[in-house]
């Protein structure tokens, strides 16, 4: 490896020391999205074994093929597509990936678009009220429950705090495409929270 | 259409919370909402949901990862020696 000096600049400046090997850049790319990464994973992959062995793959491919990296999109993105694209491999080849769940949403209402029942589950400012502690813990275990195709979406929206750019990039998907799919991921997590 | 019907308020709900509807279809969104208590709910779930689900992160991230990063930096010293 080379030299140590650490790179606070912008963002070429840190993929020009990405790509020269220097171990502090490498070290500080580790260090600040390593344990995310790897949480997106374990998220995504369900236990944290496996999650460390792809995310460990995926990071050692990355330094590999670091030289062709773009900067089309953030090495952030990069990070997360290489994460990403690995743990779909390894969920499809346990045969366990689920694309996209029941549209709860359209049964809820008629042919002129009305409620069919009352809108179910919490009333007006209750959620508010609700003890937010175990409400988390439901919206948690929820969300481990969603299809994958919902569950990649908000954990990098609502949870890394993803822009939309970022997602589509991360996820190679287009704007319109992740559009249909944050609503969908909400809707089922509502569906999935407010009626058990 | 000038007024929106409940499942139009339901597909228009996300764009709504991140900002990205046009101001003709907030005041149609909001117009429904005023006259429809189902819809209003429906509306406080899911910025209710969004919200919650934004505070999953902090005691989810992983503790040890020195490990991880132990592996990556070998493999990364290998190549270069």
């Amino acid at each position: 490896m080379q030299g140590d000096g650490v790179h606070q600049g912008s963002e070429t400046d840190r993929v020009d020391a990405l790509k020269a090997g220097t171990a502090a850049a490498w070290t500080q790319l580790l260090s600040h999205h390593g344990p995310s990464l790897l949480a997106y994973a374990i998220r995504m992959l369900g236990d944290r074994s496996t999650a460390e062995e792809i995310v460990q793959d995926s990071l050692v491919n990355i330094y590999h093929t670091i030289d062709r990296f773009d900067g089309r999109c953030s090495i952030k993105s990069w990070l997360y597509r290489a994460v990403h694209n690995n743990a779909i491999d390894e969920i499809r080849r346990r045969k366990r990936y689920v694309d996209v769940g029941h549209e709860a949403q359209e049964a809820y209402f008629d042919e002129a678009g009305r409620w069919i029942n009352d809108c179910p589950g919490w009333d007006g400012l209750a959620p508010k009220q609700m003890d937010e502690k175990r409400l988390l813990g439901i919206v948690r275990q929820q969300m481990d429950r969603l299809p994958h195709a919902h569950r990649e979406v908000l954990l990098l929206k609502e949870v890394e705090g993803f822009s939309g750019q970022e997602i589509c990039d991360a996820l190679d998907i287009s704007p319109g495409n992740l559009r249909i799919r944050i609503h969908r991921a909400r809707a089922a997590l509502r569906a999935a929270v407010v009626e058990g | 259409m000038i007024f929106f019907k409940c499942s139009d308020v339901a597909d228009k709900i996300s764009d709504i919370i991140d900002e990205r509807a046009s101001v003709v279809a907030r005041m149609r969104f909001h117009s429904h909402l005023m006259i429809c208590a189902n819809c209003r709910r429906y509306f406080e779930q899911f910025k209710r949901v969004k919200e919650l689900a934004g505070k999953v992160s902090p005691d989810d991230l992983p503790e040890d990862f020195d490990h991880v990063m132990g592996f990556v930096m070998n493999e990364i010293d290998k190549k270069n020696v």
